[in-house]
Parts: C-alpha cells; structure tokens; sequence
C-alpha cells in the first residue's frame, strides 16, 4: 500500500467509526464513544504504522468534536471538561499508535531472522546432503573405472559386475541431478505446468517404462479403474512425480516385494496411489516425510537426497491437488496423489 | 569392394562427449566432429553427411537455428540432443525438420537404434512396404487390414490412420501435431485430447497390458514412437 492510500484508509477508518458511533449514541454516553474512536486509532496503528495511526487520533478528536460535543457540527466547545478528553483522547492515541508501530516492526524484524537462519539452515543441510550424495555414486564411479583401467586380469564376471556398477551409480546420479533440479524450479516458483486433457493410463505407462531398470525383477500389479476421466495434467510433471513415488518405494521395500499402481474416480477427483509392502511409514509422520530432507528415523543413508517426496508434494499441490500417504492394514504403505477432475472437454473429431 | 560405411556428423561443444560418441560410432560409422553450430554448418557443406547428430545447447549458434539451416539444402536425418525437462525444445527441433531425439544422458545402444532407424527412413522408396509386423500384429497397408496372432483387429477410420501414420515413422517419435495434421487434418492443431483417446483405444485393440505398453510408447510432452 503506498503511503497516500495509508493515510487514506486511517481516514476512512475514522470516519466508520464516526458512523458506528452516530449509530450507538441514543444508547452510550460520549465518553464511551470515545471508545469506538480509540479502537479505530489502534487498528490503523497495527496496519498503517504510526503516521497514519497519529493522523487518525487528530481526525478522531476533531470527528469527536465535531458531531458529538455539543453544541453539535461546531469545532466549539462550551463544556472545557471535553478538552481534557482531547487532549487524552489524542495522547494515548499517539502512545498507542507508537506502541503498536514499535512492536510490528520487532515481529517483521525476527520474522524476517527467522526466515534468514531457516534458509541458511536449509541451505547448510541442502549442502552436506548434496555434496554426500553427489560424492557418494562419484567415488563408486572413479572406483570401479580405475579398477577396469588398472587391473587388467580380473575375471569377466567382475568386470561385468564393475561396468554394470557404473551404469546404476551414473543413473543414480542422474536422478540426483533431476530431483535438484525440479526442487530448485519449485521453490523459485519457475516450475510452468503445461495442462493437457490425459488419461492416467499413458502417465502410468511412461513413468513404469522409465522406472523399469529402477525396479529390477519387482511384479508390478497395475490397476486403473474403467471409468477414469481424462485429466488436466502436465504430463511430464505428472510422470516425474510418479516415478518418485516408484523410486522411492524401490528403495525402501525389500528387494523381490511387489508393488501396486492404482488409480480411481470419486467426487471429482482421481486419486493416483502407489503402494508397496516394505516396513510403512513411521506413526505420526504421515505429513512429515513429504518434507525436504526429511528421513524417516533409523533408516539408514541410502543415497537419496530426501527431494524426491517433496517434489511429489510440489507436482501435486502446482496441479491444485495434495499428497498423501497412510500404512495399510495389510503392511506397508500406501502414496497417493490427488488431483482435481473437473469435467473433459466434449466433442469428438 | 564393399559400400562405404555412412558418415555422421557429430556436433557437440564437449570433448568427452564427443569421444564417448567417436567410440560408439567407429564400428559401424565414419565420423566427422563440430565443435559449434558455425563449424557445423561448413563441414555440413564440405562432406555433405548421410545424417546429423546434434547436441542443440551448442556455445554459439541457437541449435533450432542449425536444424532449419541445414534443411534448407539436405534432408539427411538430424537426430538432436537434448535434456529432460526441455520439451519444448525437443517439439521445436522435430517441427523445424529434425527426424528424432535422445535425451542425455543416454546409452550406446539407444543412439545406435535411433541413428539406424534414421538412416533407414532416409534410404526407404515410398510405398515400399506392403505389410508392417510387430509382435503378434500384422498390419496389411494394401489391404488395410490388423490382425492379431492371426485373428482381426476391428479399428475405426481413425485410429487405422493413426496406426499407420506411426507405421510410417516406425521407430521415430512422431509429434502430436503432426499426428493431429495426419489423422483429423490441419484443423485439429492442438486438440491433443482427440489424440489420446483413440491412442488409448489402440493400445486397449493392440497391446497385452495397455498400461505397460511394449510397442505404441508415450514421450511425454513430446508425441508417441512405435517402437520396433
């Protein structure tokens, strides 16, 4: 607001007030009106600051004046008792609009530390869990490279076994790369979704045909409802989130555990949900695990960056939908990505 | 004497990329290396390749801009690199005359089926082919009809061109639009809707599980490939 307009609002405030107490002056005595102008004066001075909050206590005092001291619709006062009330109408008026203006600017100030020592903070676990797990696949990589360079006479089936090592780290890395990347366009709010009318059964498709080195020998039952709607969705977008929930339930369940790909229509929305039969997540941190960098207690550091969830949540929520997951009775854990299903666009070709 | 081996001109700004792609190519390929979009469009002229393979970051020229250079005088394939994220690139590429794409980082085996599907489309005589297989799909284009382990396929209008026009491009990506263009006519430029409709038809009449389709793949944000 610029400061014109401020000023403009105590006025108008003040002039509310007069109205409100015109309104209740059959009922209270004028010193009580003089309440509603105080009430007035300290609004302006949490939400203008304090100029305005001192322009409002002047106007008050004249506003008062003017059509509540008798005689009425003069500034001239026969009673000099009111003039006492003016002069403590405008003081506490000032002092309160000072005081008030004093304490926005303290909570401004920490909020704004806070946000400071948050983002240094973020920027501090964004650094040592980075460069962890960037170095992490690297050193695999530089390892086994120099291990095929150097020692020649290794048996086929190590060697196989080495080049097949750099080919997962460099992969790995790649996906790191990715989910930097997206977190980055997300938190700058850089991330333009592009909407097209799909059906969930080609999002599924592309991202289990992506994920199919990331989930080896896993059996993947998929089950997509008959009547799914098609679906206003960023279908990269979509596919990377989806590949996230499948990346991570690769890497949190055992090795040979199936995975399920379900979607479904209710109340116009489609519920996209993964589950898997690994340990759940721990009571509790339903929400929490969507966090960036959040891990779940115990597990130990298993090469993501903690980005994948939180991107899961950002694809979800720039779609107008949410992110969720709960343990199923059976064992295990269930995602899920809701998002809205408004009506298709009708017509045939 | 045997026939020379074809010879692809490789364009990107990085050495070790361009090493890794020297390596995967000498077997079967002669190569020829641009460093920039300036270097390649004059070793373009000078050896006239059988097919271009072209990172489009390139330090001084826009690579949208060496596509539409280049096909100007050639119609050699031009396979461009890009990566994820930049669709739009891709789309603008493939529009403006490009044949396929990779998205870095990507295998040896992938580059060389992209470049010999390429170089195949390139060689083929129109209408050369009289029945199309994949799978268990057999696709007679003289006598438009499908028919699935030896069993026919009932397709609408519609998706029989569908089919046919990714037939076509067999083992290249097609685009969107240009299925649109193929398909409904000029006049359904971005109803990419009408096209995944009758895709997901096709894929309910042609794949075993059209969810984890083995053969009419999706790019997303791209278009979709029949993969051979």
């Amino acid at each position: 607001m610029t400061v014109a307009r401020k000023y403009l609002a105590a006025t108008a405030v003040v002039a509310l007030a007069s109205a409100l107490a015109g309104l209740l002056r059959a009922q209270v005595a004028a010193s009580e009106l003089v309440m509603i102008y105080m009430l007035g004066v300290v609004f302006c001075a949490t939400r203008y600051g304090r100029g305005p909050s001192l322009a409002a206590s002047a106007l008050s005092v004249a506003a008062f004046d003017f059509f509540f001291v008798p005689p009425f619709f003069t500034f001239v006062v026969h009673d000099t008792r009111f003039v006492l009330t003016f002069v403590a109408m405008f003081v506490v008026g000032a002092v309160m609009g000072g005081l008030t203006d004093r304490v926005r600017t303290e909570a401004s100030r920490a909020h704004a530390a806070q946000l400071q020592a948050e983002r240094q903070e973020l920027r501090n676990v964004l650094l040592s869990s980075v460069s962890h797990d960037l170095r992490t696949p690297l050193a695999v990589i530089t390892g086994s490279a120099t291990a095929l360079q150097e020692r020649r006479e290794l048996d086929p089936t190590t060697r196989a076994e080495l080049l097949e090592t750099i080919r997962d780290e460099a992969d790995h890395l790649n996906r790191l790369v990715g989910n930097l990347l997206d977190m980055t366009r997300l938190e700058a709010g850089s991330l333009a979704i592009q909407r097209e009318w799909l059906p969930l059964e080609e999002v599924v498709g592309s991202a289990l045909e992506r994920a199919q080195r990331l989930l080896g020998g896993r059996a993947i039952h998929v089950n997509l409802a008959r009547d799914l709607p098609l679906v206003p969705v960023d279908p990269v977008l979509l596919e990377q989130a989806l590949f996230n929930l499948l990346d991570n339930a690769a890497r949190y369940t055992p090795a040979a555990s199936a995975i399920q790909v379900r979607a479904q229509h209710r109340d116009g929305t489609v519920e996209l949900c993964v589950a898997d039969r690994g340990p759940g997540v721990p009571q509790g941190s339903e929400a929490q695990v969507f966090d960036k960098f959040y891990r779940a207690p115990g597990t130990a550091r298993d090469g993501g960056t903690g980005l994948g969830l939180a991107i899961v949540r950002g694809i979800a929520q720039a779609h107008g939908g949410t992110a969720t997951v709960r343990n199923l009775a059976e064992g295990g854990a269930e995602f899920a990505i809701t998002l809205p299903a408004p009506p298709p666009p009708t017509g045939a070709p | 004497m045997s026939e020379p081996q074809p010879l692809i001109l490789v364009v990107d700004d990085e050495l070790p990329i361009r090493r890794f792609l020297r390596a995967t190519l000498q077997d079967d390929y002669r190569t020829v290396e641009a460093g920039t979009g300036a270097e390649a469009l004059s070793l373009a002229r000078q050896y006239n390749p059988d097919a271009v393979l072209l990172d489009l970051g390139l330090p001084d020229l826009d690579g949208l801009e060496v596509v539409s250079k280049l096909r100007t005088w050639t119609a050699a394939p031009i396979v461009v690199v890009s990566a994820r994220g930049r669709e739009a690139d891709k789309i603008a590429a493939l529009d403006g005359g490009a044949d396929d794409y990779l998205t870095k980082p990507f295998g040896a085996g992938e580059l060389l089926a992209r470049l010999r599907v390429a170089l195949r489309h390139a060689a083929r005589l129109p209408d050369a082919q009289e029945v199309f297989e994949f799978g268990d799909i057999r696709i007679d284009l003289l006598f438009r009809n499908v028919t699935r382990a030896g069993e026919p396929v009932h397709l609408t209008p519609h998706e029989y061109k569908l089919l046919v026009t990714l037939v076509q491009h067999a083992g290249k990506v097609v685009t969107h639009n240009l299925l649109l263009k193929q398909v409904w006519g000029p006049g359904a430029s971005g109803q990419t809707h009408y096209l995944r409709v009758y895709m997901a038809q096709l894929r309910a009449k042609l794949e075993v599980d059209s969810a984890r389709p083995r053969f009419l793949i999706t790019e997303p944000g791209v278009g979709y490939r029949l993969r051979t």
